[in-house]
């Protein structure tokens, strides 16, 4: 659930799903049915009673097991698992798909994707104890997580993280507002970087977003119009205290009305393989 | 800046004002797989040196950095 007075304007992506329960999945499918777009949280703690024995581990991480292995800090792997678990289960669940024939692949800058799977974007945020999901039909997604009482405003940090534009709007704000809306502001850059592949490498002082109640649009650094239509934002206030945002590119797909594994697979190509492997009818 | 003169210092700096839980085995650790770590972090860090420096750090040759051992080579390299 988000607290009310969360901002209230932007584009129609629905509220984040919190994992929980056998609903979770069904939620998950009607935002993505209705909006092109599903996102969906889980805290770790609540999480983990519910992830594979290790026995079972493996074979839900696939390709990520080497990985998992490599990691020396038991928090650090924990999380990894949980993630990809998450990750996996979402995918799924989207696409009428079993999590263990799923696999990941990871772009240059260590952005996940769905092998095979084009029909659908993914974005993967963690941060303390959440991990947020984000899924889109609509072309690319970025989500990102971050408390919103980290302690940002005041650190020295806006200088690589805001727009001149930014700087003096967050300073005109009054005291208490500066910190949460800068937790916002970043939450909403590292969305777009990670939407269009380039994490941290896109400097962020050279992107910006208006303030907090309004369409959220990306800004030049002067404060002027910077991307259009194609591009929408979200953010989001949980209740457990996270700030969260989401970066949704609409490549022009239009509606999927359905985005199972199954119907998704080329006819031709299928018949091709079917007649060569000799199982057609 | 006081005890950024060794690797040791460096990474007591990173334990103290991040507050990260590491060991000195921990420098040579992807940063990705270091308990705690985040993008946030790796800001603040980078401010926490200029500050403490007095010097402007090359922020994309940090952000390229794999560890802290070679985030640490970076500040040596602009001393």
């Amino acid at each position: 659930m988000t607290r009310p007075g969360a901002t209230p304007t932007g584009p129609p992506l629905g509220e984040p799903v919190e994992v929980a329960g056998d609903k979770t999945w069904d939620l998950v499918r009607a935002d993505l049915a209705r909006h092109g777009t599903a996102l969906v949280y889980a805290e770790l703690g609540d999480l983990q009673p519910d992830l594979p024995a290790a026995h079972e581990l493996r074979a839900v991480l696939g390709r990520d097991w080497s990985r998992y292995l490599d990691l020396a800090h038991p928090s650090v792997r924990d999380r990894y698992a949980a993630s990809r678990v998450l990750l996996k289960r979402a995918g799924a669940a989207v696409l009428r798909a079993d999590p263990d024939t799923l696999e990941l692949g990871y772009g240059p800058t260590g952005r996940p994707y769905l092998r095979g799977c084009d029909q659908v974007d993914i974005s993967l945020s963690h941060t303390d104890d959440l991990l947020l999901v984000g899924l889109t039909t609509r072309g690319l997604i970025g989500v990102d997580a971050e408390r919103a009482d980290r302690p940002m405003y005041g650190r020295g940090l806006g200088r690589h993280v805001c727009t001149p534009y930014e700087l003096v709007s967050l300073a005109a704000l009054p005291e208490q507002d500066r910190n949460p809306s800068l937790v916002r502001l970043w939450t909403l850059k590292e969305a777009y970087s990670k939407a269009i592949g380039q994490g941290m490498q896109f400097s962020f002082t050279e992107f910006g977003f208006g303030p907090d109640g309004k369409p959220v649009r990306v800004h030049r650094p002067d404060g002027s119009p910077g991307t259009g239509e194609e591009w929408a934002f979200r953010t989001f206030l949980l209740d457990n205290g996270y700030r969260i945002s989401a970066a949704v590119y609409d490549a022009g797909f239009g509606e999927l009305d359905d985005a199972e594994l199954t119907s998704m697979l080329d006819r031709d190509t299928v018949e091709a393989i079917t007649d060569a492997l000799g199982t057609g009818d | 800046m006081p005890g950024l003169d060794s690797l040791d210092g460096f990474l007591r700096l990173v334990r103290t004002e991040l507050d990260l839980e590491l060991t000195d085995q921990d420098a040579e650790t992807e940063l990705a797989a270091l308990p705690g770590w985040d993008s946030m972090n790796l800001l603040r860090l980078v401010t926490l040196l200029e500050s403490g420096s007095g010097r402007r750090l090359p922020v994309p040759t940090v952000l390229a950095a794999r560890n802290l051992r070679e985030i640490y080579a970076v500040l040596e390299e602009a001393a």
